[in-house]
């Protein structure tokens, strides 16, 4: 029963013809950047025609949650982020706008956790630091997919959440039979994003799921519990997840570093939350 | 840490963050974090168009503004399901002390350190 209630669910979710559009130029750029003798700069072009696009990749790549400020130009970013990050930010972008619009809460969960990734990476000097941060950007994509396509089993899961006293993902089990991590995947899947990207979006909330990249998906577990511990944004629920041993052993993180995380991330919130007003003011002066 | 305008700053508060012409967090800071405030350089920091400042401590209350007391209950609430696991209460702990430290009534000092 709860199988046949989760592939109806997976086949109205992924029904590709009302999915956030995935602009053109993404396909474009796919083809692009499977071919190696492509340049940065004739990707970047592809992205540059598409102006509105453009705009949105490049305010995305100017939030905290990466750590360089004034990337100005698409092929700038392409260089600091990597094509791959530029390439999920172009698919994520039509999410991103919806999100600030509709749910600022979880789009300041989002930034926040994509903060404290970056933040715990560097500080942990791991590699690929952009892809971390993405992925924690992009870590409760499927909340927005849910609230898009199913609004009145929303409504359902936050009343469960209130009644229950529950975590969001407990309660959209109940509702749904599938959860946002899921449904997250099944979307990361459909548009072909690197499992870099995709295991830390399907295991956050259990990193030994995780196979190739236990790593990324513990910074992005460990991000997600310390933003909900500070209280910044609302991820939907306010009860803050129990930190992993597994996640915790894989970063090898200890006491001191904890402290020196919590300091450094409380800092920087106050930006994100400046970053995030601004976002909002400008949306409400220009449209 | 604190941001108020630069008309509610007293003689005394110390800057938790730099300082920087125009607000803008770019280009050379006018002013280190750490610096206590004088009369004469709230007047010039005025000069210099500065609109507002990050402070040390919690040193302006406003209407809406939480206590730390607040502020620690709703800590409890948010962890009220985890208190029983050791390694997410050393987060705990941790924002626990953080809390104190960063609305203390010690005006910032161990903060700007």
């Amino acid at each position: 029963m709860d199988d046949e209630k989760r592939n109806e669910l997976k086949k109205i979710i992924m029904d590709t013809k009302t999915l956030p559009t995935l602009p053109g130029v993404v396909n474009k750029l796919n083809t692009l950047s499977e071919n190696d003798k492509s340049s940065v700069q004739e990707m970047a072009k592809i992205v540059s025609s598409d102006q509105a696009l453009s705009a949105r990749i490049l305010r995305l790549a100017n939030s905290p949650s990466y750590g360089f400020y004034r990337v100005s130009t698409i092929s700038n970013a392409m260089i600091l982020l990597g094509v791959n990050v530029v390439k999920s930010l172009a698919l994520s972008s039509s999410i991103f706008e919806i999100m600030e619009k509709n749910s600022v809460g979880l789009w300041e969960h989002s930034l926040g956790v994509g903060v404290a990734a970056n933040l715990i990476a560097r500080k942990l000097g791991l590699p690929e630091c952009e892809e971390i941060s993405t992925a924690a950007l992009l870590h409760d994509i499927g909340k927005v997919i849910i609230s898009l396509k199913c609004s009145d089993a929303e409504r359902e899961i936050h009343r469960v959440i209130r009644e229950k006293r529950v975590y969001s993902w407990e309660a959209e089990r109940e509702i749904l039979a599938t959860d946002h991590a899921e449904v997250g995947n099944w979307l990361a899947k459909s548009w072909f994003l690197p499992d870099k990207l995709s295991e830390p979006i399907a295991y956050h909330h259990d990193v030994t799921l995780s196979e190739n990249h236990r790593i990324k998906t513990s910074v992005v577990h460990m991000a997600d519990v310390i933003i909900k511990a500070s209280g910044f944004g609302n991820s939907g629920d306010y009860f803050v997840p129990q930190i992993q041993k597994e996640a915790w052993n894989a970063l090898k993180l200890d006491d001191q570093l904890m402290v020196e995380i919590v300091e450094e991330l409380e800092d920087k919130l106050v930006e994100v939350k400046n970053f995030s007003l601004e976002l909002q003011g400008s949306d409400a002066t220009t449209g | 840490m604190q941001k108020i305008p630069l008309m509610l700053t007293k003689e005394g508060m110390v800057l938790a963050r730099d300082v920087f012409r125009n607000d803008s967090a770019t280009g050379i800071p006018i002013c280190g974090k750490g610096t206590v405030l004088t009369e004469s350089l709230i007047t010039r920091l005025d000069h210099m168009d500065v609109q507002s400042v990050y402070v040390s401590g919690h040193p302006v209350w406003a209407d809406g503004d939480r206590s730390l007391e607040d502020m620690l209950q709703d800590l409890d609430r948010r962890f009220e399901k985890v208190r029983h696991d050791s390694l997410t209460t050393k987060l705990y702990d941790i924002y626990v002390k953080y809390l104190k430290r960063s609305m203390g009534d010690d005006g910032g000092r161990r903060e700007a350190e």
